[in-house]
């Protein structure tokens, strides 16, 4: 019962990648676009399934959503086109923990299902519930003979983290997320992205001041995720992709001790609470996500899907207001050296009993045509992992920081949130972080912190 | 378990008592056990076998997601009385146990001292009770925007702090937020106390409260003197319930402490919260292991409660 209520709530809450779901959003807020993708004839499928005749996909999103109106409409057009019928059910982001995980134990499991590509390694690939996805790379999206492989980013599916035990790859990207700091362009009228630590204090100082003292970062506090960006983002500047899940995996917890960019990184962390808005350290997500959105405050550091969920408030909320929405990535801190951009994929996996996998590889792959692939940026306002479709405007600042060839791409929060099933994170990392940020700890107790803890945390886990 | 053990019968074996009342009684054996069968097997397949897996899986470790449990012998428990979290989710219950058992009760007591002989003592009984209607998570949805904290735009409960001219307070801060919900969940679960022990005062006979009164007693001398002694068996079953209930407290914490979506911070957490994060897990695989052996410490736990808590209510039953 109580599970079953949960489960309600974690669809319909947010702290997702695109927020709370449902309903469109309306006057200025609305994207333009969205009426002409639902409408637009459906592309040919590049590879069609010979022997299914039917697929069961398992979705993380609910159907009114704009990620889910884009997957009916990809429905729609793969039944229109194969004859395959789809057996959707709209689960919502838990689906894959409330749902799926314990179906693995019987043989009534989904052909398809997606998620992000740390919570399927966690909590199914590692149990050894997916199969390899390395022949939908070969499969042509329905654009000529173009494969899924030459369409793809491999940097969006080509990492270590997307591999199973025998090294092939599980997951099928089709949604990319970043996070940056954002801003209202219209608001901040004469605003430079910082180059260095120094200039992004110094633009907080100016904000403050001009927002007459009111603190000019918003952070919803009670997420611990959200809290973990700050030191993950600085940090990861210092030791580049891998290091801190390197440090975290230490059973001795010295490697936090040994490598003093964790020092320095929290020393820089511990500068940016003081610009945090009052009651950040109460709050109730949405709520301070909302105050930024409303206005009073300048910065807010969070996922890619920021301007989806704030769009969908400020168009609920009427009166007529809009952002014209800006991001920058923190500037590198001194004395750091890799400077990195965090990227996550979302994407389809195929179960290991799935019945139909030929179609569900079939789907995964005409996901990637550009005529449906187009969705999930002209509906869902997301980024995807093919580079020759056009940005929404919202993430072109954002965009244009991925691409930027002089930064390496480290996983987010460099999979620190997937360590032993994310316990590592709620026993270790996020108690000492809270207090890291309310200045109950100096970073040097911060650091020393995360040795000892963590040394005791892998010794429980034996 | 006696029930299990068909009920003596008298005569059953002596067959020369015959007559009809003894086809009755053999008629009345009969039906015994196709009356008995579907509860012993509904009972044990949805509540008996999964108890006794629950023990058995908290001596595992268990992703639950196609793979075999593998047995670890009492490392989760080991591990469980170490970890942090459990340790804030232990300390956590017992303020609700405790701290919103006595404050409780000491809401309900004082009701039903005044409402006994109050004017439209049973309209305030039923407004009372409302809370009990409401799904605790909606509850707790509802009482995140009661609790909000942001200058200019508060929600109610610092507004009526400011207007008092009071400073405003950071209600859901993590450090706070147990008191909080304390305070909520003793709002929220007197009514249904004050139901329960109005219902046993209403049964006290009125002559010895008038009894009482032309002695002079005051409230309280009624109270202790008349309604408590008489009411005092009604009292010892309402304290197990609320031990009972208390020890599983989830939704509230779990909307009010956090996103509602996510776990909250884990100093907030309940055995509940444990049991949940660690079945669904915050961010992937599943350990039912911890899991299970964290619902066996609560069984023990509720056991040990209850057994205290009607031992120290032991009294002779007063007739009246």
């Amino acid at each position: 019962m109580t599970v079953g209520v949960v489960s309600t709530f974690a669809a319909a809450a947010c702290g997702t990648p695109t927020g709370p779901e449902g309903g469109t959003p309306g006057g200025q807020n609305a994207l333009p676009g969205v009426e002409e993708y639902l409408n637009a004839p459906c592309p040919e499928v590049g590879t069609k399934p010979t022997t299914d005749k039917e697929l069961i996909y398992w979705s993380m999103w609910t159907a009114d959503e704009p990620q889910g109106k884009v997957m009916q409409k990809a429905i729609k057009c793969f039944t229109e086109k194969t004859g395959v019928k789809v057996d959707v059910q709209w689960q919502g982001r838990k689906g894959y923990t409330q749902n799926l995980v314990p179906a693995l134990n019987t043989d009534n499991v989904p052909d398809l299902f997606d998620q992000d590509v740390s919570k399927v390694s966690a909590a199914v690939m590692q149990p050894g519930g997916t199969q390899s996805v390395d022949d939908v790379f070969t499969m042509k999206v329905g654009e000529g003979e173009k494969t899924v492989k030459e369409v793809l980013d491999p940097t969006s599916y080509d990492f270590p983290q997307n591999k199973d035990a025998a090294g092939a790859n599980f997951m099928v990207p089709y949604l990319l997320q970043s996070s940056a700091w954002w801003y209202n362009k219209d608001k901040l009228k004469d605003f430079q992205p910082p180059k260095t630590t120094a200039e992004m204090i110094a633009a907080f100082d100016k904000a403050k001041a001009d927002g007459g003292g009111v603190g000019p970062v918003a952070q919803d506090g009670d997420i611990p995720f959200y809290n973990m960006y700050f030191f993950t983002q600085i940090a990861e500047r210092f030791v580049g992709a891998g290091g801190l899940y390197q440090a975290a995996t230490d059973k001795t917890g010295q490697a936090w001790k040994s490598e003093p960019g964790y020092l320095k990184a929290a020393e820089e962390t511990a500068k940016i609470p003081a610009y945090f808005i009052d009651g950040w350290d109460a709050a109730k997500f949405p709520q301070v996500q909302q105050r930024w959105a409303d206005g009073e405050a300048s910065f807010l550091y969070v996922g890619s899907w920021a301007p989806s969920e704030t769009r969908e408030y400020l168009g609920k909320q009427g009166g007529g207001a809009a952002i014209n929405y800006g991001s920058f990535q923190f500037p590198m801190p001194e004395g750091a050296t890799k400077d990195t951009i965090e990227q996550m994929s979302i994407g389809f996996s195929v179960t290991k009993k799935a019945k139909h996998p030929e179609a569900a590889k079939a789907f995964s792959a005409y996901m990637l045509n550009k005529d449906i692939l187009n969705g999930i940026t002209a509906v869902a306002d997301n980024l995807v992992p093919r580079t020759d479709l056009p940005v929404p405007d919202d993430l072109k600042d954002l965009k244009a920081s991925f691409d930027d060839p002089k930064k390496e791409k480290v996983l987010q929060y460099d999979g620190l949130d997937g360590i032993a099933g994310g316990k590592w994170a709620t026993e270790v990392f996020d108690p000492l972080n809270l207090e890291l940020l309310k200045g109950n700890i100096n970073p040097q107790q911060f650091v020393d912190g995360l040795a000892t803890k963590s040394a005791d945390f892998w010794k429980s886990q034996g | 378990m006696s029930v299990l053990t068909p009920p003596p019968v008298r005569g059953a074996s002596a067959p020369r008592t015959g007559g009809a009342q003894g086809e009755h009684l053999k008629r009345k054996r009969r039906l015994f056990w196709p009356f008995m069968i579907p509860t012993v097997a509904l009972y044990s397949i949805f509540l008996v076998l999964p108890t006794i897996a629950t023990v058995y899986y908290g001596f595992t470790t268990w992703a639950g997601a196609g793979d075999d449990p593998n047995f670890v012998g009492f490392d989760q428990y080991v591990a469980l009385w170490n970890n942090d979290s459990f340790q804030f989710s232990f300390r956590n219950t017992l303020i609700y146990v405790f701290v919103g058992g006595v404050g409780t009760f000491l809401l309900a007591f004082l009701f039903t001292m005044v409402l006994r002989d109050m004017k439209g003592g049973k309209l305030v009984r039923a407004i009372l009770f409302f809370p009990n209607i409401v799904a605790p998570v909606a509850l707790g949805m509802f009482l995140g925007f009661v609790f909000k904290y942001q200058p200019g735009k508060q929600g109610l409960a610092n507004f009526f702090l400011e207007s008092l001219g009071a400073t405003s307070a950071k209600f859901l801060d993590p450090a706070n937020v147990t008191w909080v919900v304390t305070a909520s969940i003793m709002w929220a679960s007197s009514g249904f106390y004050i139901t329960i022990l109005m219902a046993a005062v209403d049964r006290i006979p009125p002559y010895l409260y008038e009894d009482a009164e032309m002695a002079g007693a005051s409230p309280w001398q009624k109270f202790r003197n008349v309604t408590l002694p008489l009411t005092w068996d009604v009292v010892g079953v309402a304290g197990v319930l609320w031990t009972i209930n208390a020890l599983k407290i989830f939704e509230l914490v779990f909307v009010l402490a956090g996103p509602g979506t996510y776990s909250p911070p884990n100093s907030a957490w309940t055995l509940g919260i444990f049991v949940f994060d660690r079945s669904f897990g915050s961010n992937g695989t599943p350990d039912f292991g911890a899991a299970s052996a964290c619902a066996v410490a609560m069984i023990v736990l509720v056991s040990v409660l209850v057994v205290m808590l009607r031992r120290l209510m032991r009294r002779d039953a007063i007739q009246f």
